[in-house]
């Protein structure tokens, strides 16, 4: 029962930052909110370390950090009062949105506990198996919310996934 | 595929901020910070409207409750602080805990000794309920696979209720995944100046007892349809020096009764203000 040494954990941290980022920023569309989530989940990784054994998983241990923080902004996000457009600062505007209609749309537009499966399936190349420990639902219920996604996206997949 | 490849290049082109190294950065200084002080979360004995902005903060993100613990108008007298903090799992379970303690004076000690003992028998009898589970779970024809799709769970966590510059009411909190009659409540009313537990005839005077019993009658009265027990079915008779409660933040006991003693069970714990 040996802990992996933070500086493992920190070198992971900072060699993928930029995967980070994008899985939050495809959760949050919003540059600070998206830096806010990723700020987080690094602090609350570094605090909980002790819960990570083994450094082969580590991967998945902290993805789901990530994703819960994402979530976390989500929620909050629907008890806090919206900021006029003119007061944003000019930041929000620069990052660009895919076009209407495009995949990428309809991704975002599914419901979010199908989107995470299909990003992290699509996206991030994770096993289902590996995102059954990120998302805690067994591995049925994945698959179904993974074909039920792609329906939805009426998207055949060849060869199974 | 072809639209799926498309999404995936508009999802990689995703511009990254400059600033991102730097806040990643500070997530692991921060969260190295945490993990060592094992944080000051909630500090007593600072002026109510300064506490009140800070606490609102606090409760935002981690990041944020590091910083401010660095913040000195913060070091009252008393503290309370989370002085554990940790998730360990493995295949069978997962023990998740935050341990309060009290510091400050010697009687602050003594009680975050008494918790201490309360977290540590409350862990180890989860487990015990866990493993007897799983014995009778394998010894009843359940297969390894569908064990390992139970997530059991033993929770220890604390709550403060209220505090001001010399009291605290808080309560502890133990539970077992497998079944809602592990839950355990227990409320910790301190008077740290005077190093001495607070009881309700402290807050409510010599009548203590016709107050709170009046009070907690009059409130199952205004309930319709009644939810709780008749005295001769062995409900609410009256209230004693057992009977659980906190301080709320008006100032006001609040008495509360476990699941199952007063009312039916699909009410949970019942909680009744005495103003």
């Amino acid at each position: 029962m040996s802990h992996i040494r933070e500086s493992t954990l920190t070198a992971y941290l900072v060699e993928d930052q930029a995967r980070f980022y994008r899985l939050a920023y495809s959760y949050l569309h919003n540059r600070e909110e998206a830096l806010d989530a990723v700020q987080t989940a690094v602090c609350k990784a570094l605090e909980k370390q002790d819960g990570l054994r083994d450094a082969g998983a580590i991967r998945t241990w902290f993805t789901r950090i990530l994703v819960n923080a994402c979530m976390d902004q989500l929620r909050q996000r629907k008890r806090v009062t919206l900021v006029p457009p003119e007061a944003l600062d000019a930041g929000s505007y620069e990052d660009p949105l895919p076009e209407d209609g495009s995949l990428a749309r309809r991704v975002d537009a599914l419901p979010p506990e199908v989107a995470t499966i299909v990003k992290l399936r699509f996206y991030e190349d994770l096993s289902l198996k590996e995102i059954s420990q990120i998302v805690d639902c067994p591995l049925s219920t994945v698959k179904t919310r993974l074909y039920t996604g792609l329906k939805k996206l009426r998207i055949a997949v060849e060869g199974g996934v | 595929m072809k639209e799926f490849k498309e999404a995936r290049e508009n999802y990689e082109s995703i511009p990254i901020p400059e600033e991102l190294g730097q806040r990643v950065r500070a997530g692991i200084r921060q969260g190295r910070k945490n993990r060592r002080s094992r944080y000051v979360r909630r500090t007593l004995g600072t002026a109510a409207a300064c506490f009140a902005v800070v606490f609102g903060a606090l409760n935002l993100s981690p990041a944020v409750a590091a910083a401010a613990a660095d913040v000195p108008v913060l070091g009252g007298l008393f503290q309370v602080l989370t002085v554990r903090d940790f998730t360990d799992a493995d295949s069978d379970r997962t023990v998740e805990v935050e341990q309060p303690a009290v510091t400050g004076s010697d009687y602050a000690d003594a009680v975050s000794a008494r918790i201490r003992e309360k977290v540590d028998e409350k862990i180890a009898e989860g487990e015990q309920i866990i493993a007897d589970y799983k014995e009778a779970y394998f010894a009843t024809g359940g297969t390894e696979e569908d064990w390992a799709k139970h997530d059991n769970k033993v929770t220890v966590t604390y709550d403060i209720k209220s505090q001001t510059d010399t009291t605290v009411s808080f309560v502890v909190s133990s539970a077992v995944s497998i079944a809602s009659a592990y839950q355990e409540q227990t409320y910790y009313n301190l008077d740290l100046a005077a190093g001495r537990e607070l009881t309700l005839q402290d807050l409510l005077g010599a009548d203590w007892v016709k107050i709170c019993n009046d009070a907690i009658r009059a409130q199952m009265a205004a309930e319709e349809p009644t939810v709780y027990f008749d005295e001769s079915a062995g409900g609410f008779a009256t209230v004693d020096e057992t009977t659980s409660f906190y301080i709320n933040e008006s100032g006001n006991p609040v008495v509360v009764f476990p699941p199952y003693t007063v009312a039916i069970g699909a009410m949970g714990s019942v909680e009744f203000e005495i103003v």
